[in-house]
């Protein structure tokens, strides 16, 4: 093979990352030109390239009717909704990675159809329960329904990560006379804590960007974060600026969540999937 | 072994949670099914009425077609695209974490987001995507405000935020492969194709089958990315069985028939993933 062929064809693939990389980066790098841009640059045809950058836009975003409190909002959904999947989920997961265990494989198919369930299924029977019971447009009740997914997901992702530890530490801990709880707390959370940081991280992306269920639970002290970004798209008057800007707000919590935990999404993703 | 005997409080909680959260909605979503029920009125049995109405009507069957017609088309072209975009970027030796890193980052965009992204980036006369076509000289059509046009452009806006899954998964399936059956393929001369077609796509297979089913899934139950773009139209044309179930309960506040919409939905997403399962075994019994 001649020299040049050779280097072609180690070069092809880097073309065809950087066409992805480019196709996956413009929109975004877009939207933050926008919000950064004034009025009058913002709507200009051909676009405006060069500008000098303003930020009045990300200052009427976040200063706009309930976005900073639904911001907040989200937050708490997101820290109370993973607090919950995980008290139930690492028990659940050391439960069913025994084998000889009762109902674990009804469980196991239980918790694939609980993934499955399209959301409006649920959520007008919660609607009703939420109404009588109290928890209708609360942060409580939103990390409440929010188990519907997280949970089976937390459960799934954890049992794959508990599989991998041998079961001989729980053997020699037990035969010193711990419980099965001391065993999990001190045995397993640690060693499975990589596991767990991906478990967090997936969720909390969930999270922070469901719209579905947030839409019909909530009314307005609960709002979350996504329903104060989903009131910019008006049809009438189009204020392209502030909706840029809290598009950018909403996206930079993940978006960073993404550069500093990459392996740990990459490896619960494909984990999640493969298992 | 009879210190485990406690061991089944261990599932409780999540027992209680998953109960609470499946197993209520679903029965009382059948039981809502059989009544003719507006949010704030009197509820009224009426058997199977609104499942003859819903099947009967236009706007059902309609949101149905578009549902399939949006996921047929989603799921091949990221599982394609996915596939091809894993195959390349494995191949790449330096670089390659940062390039995943970058190209993970739309699925961390939330779908409200993505809607508004591509909104304005779609706009007929304002956009950039019509003033990049004008450049090549062509005129660029009103993409999600015409009939013909609107779901292709859905498609293509949950190809730009979805891709990125199908690649990382594949990805990671691909890494993990052993090198072996590679070696021999290579001392046999295979060609690169023959290579793809015999020796990596059987071993990718379970795992193509897993990422299919999932976008399956989440594409049927698409809504985020409708809400947030068309909201169902122009002329229903983007209408999808969730945002008419949407319309149904929380704008005419008809409980039942939107209660009716969901349950035979359910059915036959969990009719299709039972067919999906049986291919993949029946497959597996062959080989």
């Amino acid at each position: 093979m001649s020299r040049s062929a050779s280097s072609r064809h180690a070069l092809w693939p880097y073309a065809v990352a950087l066409v992805a990389v480019v196709i996956s980066l413009f929109p975004i790098y877009w939207i933050l030109t926008i919000a950064l841009k004034n009025r009058v640059d913002a709507f200009a045809m051909p676009p405006v390239w060069l500008f000098s950058p303003v930020w009045e836009n990300f200052g009427k975003a976040w200063s706009s009717t309930g976005f900073s409190g639904a911001f907040f909002n989200s937050l708490v959904v997101c820290a109370i909704g993973n607090v919950l999947a995980l008290a139930a989920g690492i028990p659940a997961a050391y439960y069913l990675n025994r084998k000889h265990v009762p109902g674990r494989r009804t469980i196991l198919i239980w918790l694939l159809i609980s993934y499955m369930l399209p959301e409006f299924l649920f959520i007008v029977p919660m609607y009703v329960l939420f109404q009588s019971v109290g928890l209708y447009d609360t942060v409580i009740g939103l990390a409440l329904i929010y188990q519907v997914f997280t949970l089976p997901f937390t459960i799934w992702l954890l049992r794959a990560f508990f599989a991998d530890i041998p079961e001989a530490l729980a053997e020699a801990a037990r035969l010193e006379g711990a419980s099965t709880l001391r065993i999990i707390w001190t045995i397993y959370v640690p060693i499975a804590a990589p596991g767990i940081a991906a478990t967090v991280i997936l969720n909390s992306i969930k999270m922070w960007n469901e719209l579905t269920i947030a839409l019909a639970l909530t009314f307005e002290k609960a709002q979350t974060v996504t329903l104060a970004v989903a009131g910019f798209r008006g049809y009438a008057s189009i204020d392209w600026g502030a909706m840029s800007a809290a598009s950018i707000i909403i996206i930079l919590p993940m978006a960073l969540f993404a550069i500093l935990a990459q392996r740990r999404i990459v490896q619960g993703l494909s984990l999640g999937a493969v298992k | 072994m009879r210190r485990e005997k406690h061991i089944r409080w261990l599932i409780a909680p999540a027992l209680v949670l998953l109960a609470a959260g499946t197993l209520y909605p679903v029965i009382y979503s059948g039981y809502l099914s059989l009544l003719q029920w507006n949010w704030g009125s009197e509820a009224k049995f009426v058997g199977l009425r609104n499942f003859v109405r819903i099947l009967s009507g236009s706007g059902f069957p309609k949101a149905l077609f578009n549902t399939f017609y949006f996921a047929v088309f989603a799921v091949v072209i990221e599982t394609f695209l996915g596939l091809g975009l894993a195959l390349a970027i494995n191949r790449i030796r330096v670089g390659a974490g940062l390039i995943r890193t970058l190209m993970i980052l739309p699925l961390m965009v939330s779908g409200i987001a993505v809607s508004l992204i591509w909104k304005v980036m779609l706009d007929p006369t304002l956009g950039i995507i019509n003033y990049l076509l004008s450049l090549v000289g062509i005129p660029g059509p009103a993409w999600l405000g015409t009939v013909p046009t609107a779901m292709p452009s859905i498609i293509m806006i949950d190809t730009w935020w979805q891709t990125a899954f199908t690649f990382i998964i594949l990805s990671s399936a691909l890494k993990s492969l052993p090198a072996e059956p590679f070696e021999a393929a290579r001392l046999e001369g295979a060609t690169a194709f023959q290579t793809f077609r015999y020796v990596t796509l059987p071993m990718l297979k379970p795992v193509l089958i897993t990422v299919i089913i999932f976008r399956t899934i989440d594409t049927l139950k698409v809504f985020d990315i409708i809400f947030g773009t068309t909201g169902g139209g122009p002329l229903r044309a983007t209408e999808s069985v969730q945002t008419l179930a949407y319309q149904t309960a929380f704008k005419s506040y008809k409980f039942g028939e939107s209660a009716a919409i969901a349950v035979v939905f359910s059915l036959i997403i969990l009719a299709l993933c039972i067919i999906y399962l049986m291919i993949d075994t029946d497959d597996g019994e062959k080989a």
